[in-house]
């Protein structure tokens, strides 16, 4: 299998598994040495060199390692994570997938990994519900065989988040 | 209540507010309060504008030129640091035609020029070019009565930047009272003062003000069930009590209030929210009095929530649950009303400017991972708040009175060395009946 079809079934697996709630299984496609990032995203002028601006120094909405991730599926696992009890509706559309050269560095084979993601969630009985767009800039690593999620960085397009909390993963 | 009476004030509210005001003593409050769009607008004109509102901190606009975007209702102002040190706040509102003139949340710059007709302002808000101005406006035209409009009043006290739209307010010292003695626990704590870690988290909550403002001036309670998956995991302390060991504290008239809480019983935790031992040393000595100093030491937990809607949160926690030491965090809120049922919470993380870097990034990652945005203690006040309000707003809900009556008959503790009227176990209603004292006060009037 080439390695874009390799990566869009990691991409599309991953989401089936972020939206059916299988966070267990979701953790098990992180390496070890995962950094999971969502840096506060600001309105700010135009940057001369072009790219994307106002990506906050010093502020994120989440800055994660395998630890605090485990920690966050933990506490959803307890029973009374009422921000997630029941849990949304959520639906993680995941497009535009940009998938770079793979790499053979010190810790084995990488492959940086462009995609949008479309987040639709919805809560309880209220017809109302809330989208998150954003760009996630990943790295995947291959271990043992298969593709693993070693860094992403989500780049909210976003200044004032729509929803109350993110009490889930993009 | 005729004063309301007397300002055209519907028969509706009227009863909502006369409910309040009867029920409150009794620690009886009608739930229609926390959702209601025509006492939203009495809010807005007797409480927000007639408060001292928290913009900044200083630390984000440490040199000239720097500047933040901050709202009182609905106001935008230009938060800046002149070019003569001097922090200013102006309306963002062009004198000549209304366009905002400031084009990002934060930055740095000398001047703001209106991207409408081009009228430039430099960054004391004086206006210094109008795009041919001889030929538009003439000879008689003079440019020093076309400045930005300064918010009516701006206040710093050590290091936070508040603004007010009363010009007849008085004094921001005079406004906070006796609870700057409490607040300096946490600006005195450094001879240096605090920084922002960065620029705020920003998130709308549908829910009202008041609801989110209770839980950070008086609702000790809520965490052992809000937050019991934290128990649960070990992080939050494992006596599910853990919140009631310490002194409720309110400032009467002022409506402002303070939580300080200890270790629970048994309970091993580092003194003085296990900072780091160079920063207590150094608190020793940079306490305006022992008495403060003292009650530092035995402090965990601690909260202030100024009248009308600024919290700080200060408690003991650990960054993961494998991490060999407690961390304290800070942050600092405001819960900016956005209209009836909706509001914003713009949440900093804060820290002390001369902590050493490790904790700085350690302090950082614990308010990262239990408030703001996505903090898996914040996310389960936020779902409830929102649930309270759409309650409130239903036409049974909001007429049912709900219960403030915790620790009414509790008696102030005699020997609590700090100001303000202080009650010996947290779990009490107190620092709300003062709240609704004063926003009683400052609604009717």
């Amino acid at each position: 299998m080439d390695v874009i079809r390799e990566v869009l079934d990691f991409l599309h697996r991953e989401a089936a598994l972020l939206d059916e709630g299988r966070y267990r299984e979701w953790l098990s496609l992180l390496t070890e040495d995962v950094v999971y990032r969502i840096p506060v995203r600001l309105t700010r002028e135009r940057p001369p060199q072009g790219g994307y601006g106002g990506i906050a120094e010093g502020m994120l909405h989440m800055d994660e390692d395998r630890a605090s991730l485990e920690m966050r599926v933990a506490r959803l696992e307890t029973g009374f994570a009422w921000a997630e009890d029941p849990p949304s509706r959520l639906r993680h559309f995941v497009t535009n997938v940009r998938v770079g050269e793979p790499v053979r560095g010190d810790r084995g084979e990488e492959v940086e990994v462009r995609s949008y993601l479309l987040l639709f969630r919805s809560r309880w009985d209220r017809p109302d519900f809330t989208f998150l767009s954003a760009e996630r800039q990943d790295l995947l690593r291959r271990e043992n065989g298969g593709w693993k999620l070693a860094r992403r960085l989500v780049i909210l397009d976003h200044s004032t988040l729509p929803t109350h909390n993110l009490s889930f993963f993009l | 209540m005729a004063r309301i009476q007397s300002k055209g004030v519907s028969q509706r509210l009227q009863e909502l507010l006369e409910g309040l005001e009867r029920g409150l003593e009794e620690g009886l409050i009608p739930a229609g309060i926390f959702n209601d769009p025509e006492l939203f607008e009495l809010e807005a004109s007797r409480i927000f504008s007639r408060s001292w509102v928290y913009l900044a901190h200083v630390s984000e606009i440490s040199s000239p030129g720097d500047y933040v975007l901050r709202y009182i209702l609905n106001n935008a102002f230009i938060v800046v640091r002149s070019e003569d040190g001097k922090i200013r706040a102006f309306l963002d509102m062009c004198r000549h035609r209304g366009m905002r003139v400031c084009r990002a949340e934060m930055g740095n710059a000398s001047h703001f020029r209106c991207p409408f007709h081009g009228w430039t302002y430099r960054n004391d808000g004086s206006l210094v070019g109008v795009p041919a101005e001889r030929e538009a406006f003439g000879e008689g035209f003079r440019k020093e009565d076309w400045g930005l409009l300064p918010i009516p009043r701006l206040e710093e006290w050590d290091g936070l930047v508040f603004g007010n739209l009363d010009p007849e307010a008085s004094s921001l010292e005079e406004w906070l009272g006796e609870i700057r003695w409490y607040l300096e626990l946490v600006t005195k704590r450094s001879p240096m003062g605090l920084e922002v870690l960065g620029p705020p988290q920003r998130f709308v909550v549908n829910t009202d003000w008041k609801l989110a403002l209770e839980t950070f001036i008086s609702d000790s309670y809520h965490t052992l069930m809000t937050h019991r998956s934290m128990i649960e995991l070990g992080i939050a302390p494992k006596d599910a009590k853990y919140a009631m060991y310490g002194e409720q504290i309110h400032i009467p008239g002022k409506g402002h209030g303070t939580m300080v809480v200890g270790a629970p019983p048994g309970a091993k935790l580092p003194p003085f929210w296990g900072y780091p031992e160079e920063m207590m040393e150094r608190a020793r000595t940079s306490y305006p009095t022992r008495q403060q100093w003292e009650v530092a030491r035995e402090t965990r937990i601690f909260l202030v929530t100024l009248f009308p809607n600024f919290s700080l949160h200060n408690p003991i926690r650990k960054p993961d649950p494998q991490y060999p030491v407690p961390v304290p965090m800070l942050t600092f809120r405001v819960w900016h009303p956005l209209g009836p049922g909706r509001i914003e919470i713009v949440s900093w993380g804060m820290v002390e400017r001369d902590a050493p870097e490790w904790f700085k990034e350690k302090a950082r990652l614990s308010y990262l991972r239990f408030f703001g945005s996505s903090g898996t203690f914040e996310q389960d006040d936020t779902e409830i708040w929102s649930h309270v309000a759409q309650n409130a707003a239903s036409t049974l809900g909001r007429k049912v009175r709900l219960n403030y009556q915790m620790g009414r008959n509790l008696k102030p503790d005699p020997n609590w060395p700090g100001p303000g009227v202080a009650y010996p176990i947290n779990f009490t209603d107190e620092n709300l009946r003062n709240f609704y004292r004063k926003y009683l006060d400052m609604i009717q009037g």
